[in-house]
């Protein structure tokens, strides 16, 4: 995303005589511990806005976890059954997603601005690839037409809806709140279906409808202990994990006949 | 209690899952099964992804049907033979079935096919067990006499070449039947996610003409070979066995089954095949009629990006 920013130590008279405002945040944990008693976690994020000029601000806080390809049908009715059509897959969508902000997105900047920053589960570039093609209409070269056609919004929306209901998607109008004068929180809720990997937290300050300063944090949900050597060992070793699981399953058969078989 | 699974990727109640294990493992040890048609789809309910389910299922099953073969063995109720050569034929299945399934996922028609089969197969064959155990019930209890078996064996059970004795099974038929019967349920079971039991032990009664004694060890003796191979075989290609979700179900499936196993004894032959038939139908429609009921959601998200 291109969008010329005040780097955070401009001179201020680069500018106007007015001083840049500034953003910092920190989160409460910045690594997530997936062990086996995992069952989701929640950071806070804590920032505060330094603004000599004491101009109203918005802020608004997007995590984005790692990109994972999304395959979707849709079911259609056919001979009496309800079948899966042709999968469709759709690329760019995070595997975890939550924009909090101090009012509804739409109220704190215009479309194109938050379809610039991806900020709000509308603005996400979600798109299917493979299903679009590059043609020339009414003179106008290199138009991008999905095959989708006017389903395409139905789809896009589709993905947003299953992923809410999964709890990974998640736009809270009033998710960052001002608890004292500049100071403000935010609460990250990871469900246990999170991804594994590298999260993006964005702080971007808004000011009279534009983004004034950004500022990013980053967040890793990893496996330890024996959530991770399992995990490894399926992964690098599969042919002797599949050998191991299935002797401590014949095992453990055999000793339980043979303790009954005693009693 | 609540667990996260390392390669399920979500948080279960672990005591539910050994209950679970339990229940299944009972029902296995009692009727000869394996179980995982039940498993299965209370697995996916869970919220534990399909292609997880049915491979750590796999894994359950071995361990159950392993503890109820010994029990079983024990009461030389087990044809090893026949056993055997079912599960050569199971093997070639599941290799078949394997690939079948990958296809079916890459189409997007997996969900159709496995609702599909479990409708048809699990419908046919729980109604068809039911209407004839529940016959045999009828006729004891008026006192009847059981119908004449018909003893004219079949020319395409005895006709064919490649026989081979069996002598647990007081049999001397042709190889080509239990091997056929193997390939068809290994392809089965590879996209059902079950062992095949259910097919296997009326198909070993009425196809193969095999005493009822050794009907239920047998089927077992198969099922731990089939998902022996099965789970290796998903572990190695597909990283989907999950060994602490596998571990947590076959500790009650290992005890279930033991009591299972134990108490099929005190049971008449075909009041088990009616419950068995009964629990059978009912878990095929379960799984079917939902085809014919608009979704609620009409779209779908799928596993893997394929």
């Amino acid at each position: 995303m291109a969008i010329d920013l005040p780097p955070p130590a401009a001179p201020a008279a680069a500018v106007a005589s007015l001083p840049t405002p500034v953003v910092s945040a920190a989160l409460t944990d910045t690594r997530v511990r997936v062990t086996s008693s995992f069952s989701g976690a929640r950071i806070v994020l804590y920032g505060a806005v330094f603004d000599p000029a004491d101009r109203p601000s918005d802020v608004v806080v997007i995590v984005r976890g790692p990109d994972q390809p999304i395959r979707m049908a849709r079911k259609s009715r056919v001979a009496g059954l309800w079948m899966n059509g042709r999968p469709v897959v759709f690329k760019g969508a995070p595997g975890f997603y939550m924009a909090a902000s101090t009012r509804p997105l739409e109220k704190i900047a215009g479309f194109g601005v938050l379809r610039r920053l991806g900020a709000g589960v509308d603005h996400l570039a979600i798109n299917a690839p493979t299903e679009q093609r590059v043609e020339t209409r009414y003179g106008v070269r290199d138009v991008v037409v999905s095959r989708l056609g006017a389903d395409y919004l139905d789809w896009r929306r589709a993905v947003i809806r299953l992923k809410e209901k999964a709890r990974l998607y998640d736009a809270d109008s009033q998710g960052v709140k001002f608890v004292d004068h500049n100071l403000f929180r935010a609460e990250i809720d990871l469900p246990t279906a999170s991804p594994i990997g590298t999260y993006t937290t964005e702080i971007i300050l808004f000011q009279g409808g534009q983004p004034v300063y950004r500022r990013t944090r980053s967040l890793t949900v990893e496996k330890v202990g024996l959530e991770r050597a399992l995990y490894l060992f399926a992964h690098e070793r599969p042919w002797t994990y599949g050998l191991a699981s299935v002797l401590i399953a014949l095992s453990a058969g055999w000793a339980a006949s043979a303790a009954f078989r005693r009693s | 209690m609540d667990i996260y699974l390392p390669i399920a990727e979500v948080s279960v109640n672990g005591l539910l899952l050994v209950i679970l294990g339990a229940a299944v493992g009972f029902v296995s040890g009692m009727f000869g099964i394996g179980g995982g048609f039940l498993m299965t789809p209370v697995l996916v309910f869970m919220g534990i992804p399909p292609a997880v389910a049915v491979a750590s299922e796999a894994n359950h099953v071995a361990a159950s049907s392993t503890s109820s073969v010994i029990a079983y063995g024990r009461r030389k109720a087990v044809d090893f033979r026949m056993g055997g050569v079912l599960a050569g034929g199971g093997a070639i299945g599941s290799f078949i079935g394997v690939e079948v399934f990958r296809w079916l996922r890459l189409l997007g028609q997996a969900d159709l096919v496995v609702s599909l089969s479990y409708l048809i197969f699990l419908g046919v064959i729980g109604g068809l067990m039911l209407t004839e155990s529940l016959g045999a019930i009828l006729r004891r209890r008026r006192g009847e006499a059981p119908p004449p078996r018909r003893d004219r064996r079949p020319v395409w059970l005895y006709g064919l070449p490649l026989k081979m004795r069996f002598p647990r099974s007081r049999l001397y038929i042709s190889v080509i039947p239990p091997v056929a019967l193997g390939v068809f349920v290994g392809v089965l079971s590879a996209i059902m996610g079950v062992g095949g039991g259910f097919i296997l032990v009326p198909a070993m009664v009425y196809i193969l003409r095999m005493p009822a004694g050794v009907v239920v060890g047998t089927s077992l003796f198969q099922i731990i070979l089939t998902t022996s191979l099965t789970s290796v075989l998903q572990a190695g290609r597909n990283q989907t066995v999950d060994i602490v979700l596998a571990t947590l179900l076959l500790i009650g499936g290992v005890l279930g089954a033991q009591l299972g196993a134990k108490l099929s004894s005190r049971f008449r032959a075909e009041e088990l095949r009616a419950i068995l038939g009964l629990i059978v139908l009912l878990m095929g429609l379960n799984m079917g009629l939902g085809l014919f009921v608009r979704p609620e959601e009409p779209f779908v998200m799928m596993q893997g990006a394929g």
